[in-house]
């Protein structure tokens, strides 16, 4: 029986993961984007975006237009690599599972 | 993990990467009114240049239109994400605008902006190439059937009196500014209204 692989903690969480896919996408995110997309509480968002962050998954930027605030999440290649890895990881998994 | 994750759970997981991907890629930016404005923009410069006979009919409206739209760009601006394709298509855009702001008060300056013909050739000429290039970036049939109109515009006003050539333009702004702008902004309308909230 072949080896299992082991799915990434940091993208399992549903938020992490729906985050990780949306910025596949684009270039960079404002924070309120990500927001609106992923129906998320700021509370929650955030912390969600500082675990991806720590992990080196995204990068952030802040910067302010017409004197407002804006923070920008872009996906970094370890980031991109990560998912790549998971969602491969995903799809062993689920042929092993439709195999049984 | 295999033993506390559900096979179900894992096939969502699959549904929500796919989803989560596709809504990032939807532009979430509006332009159909900046073609409603530099259309309106146009007609007022052509009013003003024949009844006014204003030299100046056409470089004050055209300022006039750029500064309106750098002020309402910047108000509509937030809560965005940048996408390749919307850069793309914006760069088309502001190329076409430096390139007409360098090359029509040049000619005119120079004295070489004498000919009706000429001006509205190249210029429906330029458009055509503008509208064409997005319309291509964005795979959209519509906006290139635009940019059929605007060198039909180009080739017919070469050929016609100065007065036909002018009925040409006007008529091509409507349809390809004003039309197609309206339709863009009812898309755009229409698409956001059946967007719903993907949850994670």
């Amino acid at each position: 029986m072949p080896d299992l692989p082991e799915l990434n903690p940091v993208i399992h969480g549903k938020l992490r993961l729906a985050l990780l896919s949306l910025l596949t996408g684009v270039e960079e995110a404002e924070f309120t984007w990500l927001r609106n997309k992923t129906g998320s509480t700021d509370g929650n968002l955030g912390a969600q975006l500082a675990r991806l962050e720590e992990a080196g998954y995204v990068r952030v930027k802040k910067k302010f237009v017409n004197r407002k605030p804006r923070t920008l999440y872009r996906m970094t290649d370890a980031g991109r690599q990560a998912l790549t890895e998971y969602i491969q990881a995903l799809k062993q998994l689920l042929g092993t599972a439709i195999d049984t | 993990m295999k033993d506390q994750t559900t096979t179900q759970d894992l096939k969502d997981r699959l549904t929500l990467i796919e989803t989560m991907i596709s809504e990032g890629r939807r532009t979430t930016e509006s332009w159909g009114w900046t073609f409603v404005l530099w259309g309106m923009a146009f007609y007022v410069a052509i009013a003003w240049a024949a009844w006014g006979h204003s030299a100046w009919a056409w470089p004050i409206t055209m300022t006039a239109a750029v500064v309106v739209t750098v002020i309402l760009v910047s108000i509509k601006t937030g809560g965005e994400a940048e996408t390749t394709l919307g850069r793309a298509v914006g760069s088309v855009w502001l190329a076409l605008g430096v390139s007409m702001f360098l090359l029509f008060p040049s000619l005119g300056i120079a004295g070489k902006l004498t000919d009706p013909h000429l001006f509205i050739a190249v210029a429906s000429g330029m458009l055509g190439m503008a509208n064409a290039a997005s319309a291509l970036i964005l795979r959209w049939k519509v906006q290139f059937g635009c940019a059929v109109i605007w060198w039909a515009a180009a080739v017919a006003a070469s050929f016609v009196t100065g007065n036909q050539a002018a009925v040409v333009f006007i008529i091509a702004i409507f349809i390809c500014q004003i039309a197609f702008g309206v339709y863009g902004m009812i898309q755009e309308a229409s698409a956001k209204s059946h967007r719903g909230t993907a949850h994670a």
